[in-house]
């Protein structure tokens, strides 16, 4: 895992972006101990290391695990209806409120 | 000599004459002069100010009235929505429950079994994206919601 670009010219630093969730966002936490612990033990021995911590940070920020999650209900859903499992009526759940989210 | 069957009449001007052409300029009628119009509005912007000073009290009055009751019950409707949406996630959890019930390998609220984050206490509050809180409702309430500014 390459943390640098492979191609350094001036330009590199004067238009790079520099990305962070330290924003007060719901990642902060996790992104800063992962990067603590990168900082700890280096490149090669932190990504063994570090490992739940940068899959918990990527999970935080990429949110692939919920996701995926949301396809499987929802196929399993449209499933159950298209099989005959489910009635029309029973087809979706009521919804929420819309001021509540 | 004319001994044609029709006597010719010749084209000639009216009796007396024609009239003067007229070619001096006629300017338009003014009815204000410059003086007067600057008197105008200084007379009509006096006028709408005395009427505006008649209310303006009341009307400010009013508004603070208003702002006062909206900061007064909007502690009181954020309670209201966290509660309402605390509620709507057990909802969701449950609907979760009974729509993967038959499926092997699934338990609730995880990704069949494995936990979505490893580091974090297991009760943790996760807030949901907007899709996800949707999830086990139509797609059409869900793009009500999305697109709420349209309702308003």
């Amino acid at each position: 895992m390459s943390l640098s670009p492979w191609l350094k010219s001036p330009f590199t630093d004067l238009t790079g972006a520099i990305v962070s969730h330290q924003w007060y966002d719901e990642c902060a936490d996790i992104e800063l101990k992962a990067l603590d612990c990168l900082e700890a033990y280096g490149l090669d021995r932190g990504i063994k290391k570090c490992d739940t911590l940068m899959k918990d940070f990527t999970e935080c920020s990429l949110k692939i695990k919920q996701f995926k999650r949301m396809f499987a209900l929802r196929f399993e859903r449209q499933r159950q209806y298209l099989m005959g499992e489910r009635s029309k009526e029973d087809h979706y759940a009521k919804a929420p409120e819309y001021d509540s989210y | 000599m004319a001994t044609g069957a029709a006597e010719f009449k010749q084209e000639m001007p009216p009796p007396g004459g024609y009239k003067p052409i007229h070619y001096q300029r006629i300017p338009a009628r003014q009815y204000f002069n410059g003086w007067t119009l600057f008197g105008g509005y200084v007379v009509m912007t006096a006028g709408a100010a005395y009427l505006y000073y008649l209310n303006c009290k009341v009307v400010q009055q009013e508004e603070i009235e208003l702002r006062s009751a909206s900061f007064a019950i909007y502690p009181m409707l954020l309670a209201e929505k966290d509660r309402a949406f605390l509620k709507q996630l057990r909802k969701n959890r449950d609907e979760e429950t009974k729509l993967m019930a038959n499926v092997e390998g699934w338990k609730t609220g995880t990704w069949y079994g494995e936990p979505i984050y490893n580091t974090m206490p297991k009760d943790k509050l996760l807030i949901p994206r907007a899709q996800e809180y949707y999830v086990h409702a139509s797609f059409k309430d869900f793009t009500t919601r999305a697109y709420i500014s349209l309702l308003s």
